[in-house]
């Protein structure tokens, strides 16, 4: 089987092509303008090591297939738990129910527009459909020796690895039949240490697009490292006095600022609806000059990225902010004919019981030209250094954006000092953007196992080149 | 319905896991339906038609565990993925640890599905019009103010039926049965400078008489109003009410490290605790998972072990961890329940008289930060330290004087909860977790 097999795909779900055009025609019968069938099989296994041994399973299969009806704006969507034609007929009937709903509709999506080809951006040599879990039991204990050898002080190594592979088929009232099959494997590992009496963990993931055979000793090695990294400075770090005061995020999962700070509020949904606080700054300068800030679909083994978003647009490079300017949403069909724009690949969703929305895949900065993140702690008198992070959430209407420190240090006259965690952070997306006011030359992508959280669950990436923001405000006592 | 062939497919599942070798199983079937009319400033934006059905088949075999979900529900495919599953569980390591719990802990009175009443036969007359109706009904249309207007409001009703069918291979048979009706909605406004604000509401019952959403766009609009024109907060200590909206955050991290799984982990800063006074003596937490008729009540946990009242903190002292069968094997600890399943804290305040809600609360407190919203944050389980970001606002004299923004609390659950000074009688029964107004002494803030 190849990724391109269309026949392979039709199978697959035991439906022919005829069949597509009959439910499309079906849903469409209500008074819709849109109509679009989503097929999916996925498969999902899990192992967790605990107390020294791996000694459970976990796995899942879920099968199915949504519906959508589109009239403008307004979206009717069911799905059935089966590929059956009678059931497939049923949810496009309860979909195209939508029709019959009062409203204008301005915005007839899925006009035709031109858009780049798919690339490849993952590939599978080992299925983890087909991969034995013998195979990887000796992997996670060989990581749980190698985590206990670098240091004394661990207690407790829990580890999961999943590996999940879906493979879906979109068809849509366009007659564009586009499909694929997305492999996902994340690796977690939470270590709890003890010293002295004190209690300190540590949780540090790695996820990857791609098969099985990437499961290797050397990627366990290189896990084992990060898990015990700046453990000492755990048991010595203390909470700061709060306030407002500069801070200097560090390359790579200080990408989470982008994420939430400027992501979300970038997402054409919230736009369309007025409630972003950038809702109507297209164009404008929302940055300094020279920043670049991006959602990448096309990352290969990015977490994020997609050959073909969840509505059959090819995964695209999007450029948000291109030298300080606000140049585009991320879109899905419904927000880019609103926009009068093409669709740019970010209508995404969690599974087929879900109707696609816009997400972010991997949100970025490029590189700058301030030298390196030595260079920008030089600079602060009295901040923050910040580059372990576990979690962020945003408001925004209000543009008001948090995320969770996981560690970090204090900067007192350009040196780093007294280590700090578990502190939030807490600023304001326009007033953060526009409060870089230096960027590094050290671009980093984090490949930790990013989730978003928009009303479903998809994974993401972020990374982010070493940034100083003028001012945030940091928790404390 | 849970129609008779559903039931019997569940019970074949545990016959086709002992077939294929394994020496005990317990199966769950899961089956919802849900109806969702989504609303967009005052017009239908979205309907959902949600009809789901799995299976979740928890392996015993040589003395190793796995669990399987599959909602591919043919025999053939059951059959398939069930010989997989044991063939899986057979490449783990062995732990004894992992059994079924013992027969007298198991429920016995779970027959029907509807023995705590939480199946409202109302729901069966629900229609897609009447569903339609409702969500418009309870949409506020276009609302301005002064120096304000409604830019955006978004609703969304629900109601939904489901269904837990519980079996496993030493008799075990249990059925849980619920209806709930939902609705929830936001509103965005924006002032005369171009500042956004928002606001939310939610209500939520397992009975139509219970389920009241008509005033949730007028009370989303009224939190989006009353932040207008926030003022930053110098940093310090301040007293803090939280809101009963939003109360359990500062109860979840606590029911969380009294789970055996993070204590046995050491990863719980409450490892060590039980039958100690570890929080102030007007702390009182009960578990309370057998009312009838309110949301969150349950007869079994996953493990189909009986649910009953019992006390998780009384006046201070841990009286009970969460426990399930593997850890209690493996702690040696008593077996209780997996999670709390509807936990409720007691009112606590050291005035006499009235029922004590939120403007009591305040009123006592003086002055301080009201928290009517928590952005972001978390905690440290091995320590019990936090850090979240929080709306609100500052009051004097018990009377909001404005609001706040890009305000951050930090400190310890254990130093907080020390704290405590009052606990309010006005929990919302459609949340599961039942927490009233709060109010804490000392709290660190920075702005």
């Amino acid at each position: 089987m190849t990724m391109n097999d269309r026949q392979y795909y039709l199978d697959r779900f035991g439906v022919s092509e005829q069949q597509l055009r009959s439910l499309v025609a079906e849903g469409m019968k209500g008074g819709g303008d849109w109509c679009d069938l989503f097929f999916e099989d996925s498969t999902y296994t899990e192992l967790l090591l605990r107390d020294g041994t791996v000694n459970a399973a976990v796995s899942n299969i879920d099968f199915g297939c949504g519906v959508r009806v589109l009239k403008g704006e307004k979206t009717g969507y069911a799905y059935a738990e089966t590929t059956e034609y009678p059931a497939l007929l049923k949810a496009a009937k309860a979909a195209a129910t939508i029709g019959s709903c009062p409203g204008a509709a301005a915005h007839k999506a899925g006009a035709p527009t031109p858009l780049p080809p798919a690339g490849e951006y993952y590939r599978i040599d080992e299925d983890w459909r087909t991969a034995k879990a013998a195979a990887f039991v000796p992997m996670l204990e060989l990581l749980e020796s190698r985590i206990r050898k670098k240091d004394s002080r661990v207690f407790k190594v829990i580890s999961m690895l999943n590996g999940n592979v879906s493979e879906v088929m979109m068809y849509n009232s366009l007659d564009e039949l586009t499909f694929d099959t997305r492999p996902l494997w994340t690796l977690a590992v939470t270590v709890i240490f003890t010293k002295d009496g004190r209690t300190e963990t540590q949780s540090v993931s790695r996820s990857f697009r791609s098969g099985a055979e990437a499961v290797t000793a050397e990627a366990m090695e290189g896990i084992a490292d990060m898990a015990v990294k700046g453990v000492d400075l755990l048991f010595e770090a203390s909470r700061p006095k709060g306030g407002q005061m500069p801070v200097v995020m560090a390359a790579g999962a200080s990408g989470i600022l982008l994420h939430e700070a400027m992501g979300h509020a970038f997402e054409a949904d919230f736009n369309r609806k007025g409630q972003s606080i950038f809702s109507g700054r297209m164009g404008k300068r929302v940055a300094a000059k020279g920043i670049n800030i991006i959602d990448d679909g096309t990352i290969p083994g990015n977490r994020g990225s997609c050959r073909y978003d969840d509505e059959g647009v090819p995964g695209q490079k999007t450029y948000m902010v291109e030298d300080g300017i606000l140049r585009s949403y991320l879109h899905d069909r419904i927000s880019a004919a609103y926009f009068g724009v093409a669709p740019t690949g970010n209508g995404r969703r969690e599974s087929f019981r879900y109707n696609p929305i816009p997400r972010m895949r991997c949100t970025y900065m490029e590189s700058g030209n301030d030298g390196s993140v030595e260079d920008l702690i030089a600079g602060v008198k009295k901040g923050i250094f910040v580059d372990q992070f576990s979690n962020g959430q945003v408001k925004i209407g209000e543009g008001d954006f948090t995320f969770y420190v996981k560690s970090g240090m204090l900067i007192e006259n350009g040196r780093l000092t007294m280590p700090v965690k578990d502190i939030n952070i807490i600023g304001n997306g326009p007033e953060a953007l526009a409060g870089i006011t230096a960027v590094a030359g050290d671009l980093k992508i984090d490949d930790s196992g990013w989730t978003c959280g928009k009303e479903q669950s998809v994974p993401v990436g972020c990374g982010i080149p070493s940034v100083l923001i003028k001012k945030l405000t940091v928790g404390g006592e | 319905m849970l129609t008779a062939e559903e039931k019997t497919i569940a019970k074949e599942c545990l016959r086709m896991a002992l077939d294929a070798g394994a020496q005990k199983a317990r199966v769950t079937l899961s089956k919802s339906v849900m109806d969702l009319v989504s609303t967009l400033n005052g017009e239908v934006d979205k309907i959902t038609g949600c009809y789901d059905r799995s299976i979740t088949i928890s392996i015993f075999a040589d003395g190793r565990y796995g669990s399987f979900s599959t909602n591919k529900l043919s025999r053939t495919s059951l059959r398939d993925f069930i010989a997989g599953a044991v063939e899986t569980v057979k490449m783990l390591a062995p732990d004894p640890c992992r059994v079924l719990p013992s027969p007298e802990r198991k429920v016995k009175d779970a027959l029907t599905g509807d023995e705590l009443g939480l199946r409202d036969p109302a729901y069966d007359g629900m229609s897609a019009e009447k569903r339609r109706e409702t969500a418009l009904a309870c949409a506020l249309g276009s609302r301005e103010g002064e120096g304000w207007k409604l830019i955006s409001e978004e609703g969304e009703y629900s109601d939904s039926q489901y269904w837990a069918y519980l079996v496993d291979t030493e008799g075990l048979e249990a059925l849980h049965n619920e209806t709930s009706f939902e609705y929830w909605t936001e509103a965005t406004i924006e002032d005369d400078k171009g500042d956004k604000y928002t606001g939310n509401w939610w209500e939520a019952a397992p009975l139509l008489k219970d389920f009241h959403p008509g005033e949730c766009g007028a009370n989303a609009l009224r939190q989006a109003v009353a932040q207008i024109g926030p003022k930053p907060l110098e940093s310090g200590k301040y007293n803090m009410v939280i809101d009963r909206d939003v109360a359990s955050k500062v109860i979840s991290p606590i029911i969380a490290s009294l789970n055996a799984n993070s204590i046995q982990q050491g990863n719980s800063f409450l490892g060590g605790s039980l039958g100690k006074q570890v929080f102030p003596q007007g702390m009182n937490l009960m578990d309370t998972p057998r009312i009838p008729g309110e949301a969150g009540s349950r007869c079994f946990d996953s493990e189909g072990v009986a649910t009953s009242d019992r006390p998780i903190i009384e006046n201070g002292v841990v009286k009970n961890y969460f426990v399930n069968s593997y850890m209690a094997a493996k702690t040696g600890l008593e077996p209780t329940l997996e999670d709390a399943i509807r936990p409720t804290l007691q009112p606590w305040h050291p005035w006499t008289g009235n029922p004590v809600g939120k403007e009591e609360i305040m009123r006592q407190c003086g002055s301080g930060i009201l928290v009517t919203e928590f952005n972001g944050g978390n905690s440290n389980p091995a320590t019990g330290d936090f850090s979240y970001g929080i709306q609100g606002f500052f009051f004097r004299d018990g009377k909001p004087v404005h609001p706040v923004s890009e305000v951050l609390v930090t400190g310890n659950f254990k130093s907080l909860w020390a704290g405590l000074l009052a606990a309010g009688d006005d929990a919302r029964r459609c949340m599961v977790k039942l927490v009233p107004t709060l109010a804490f002494k000392d709290v660190d803030f920075s702005g």
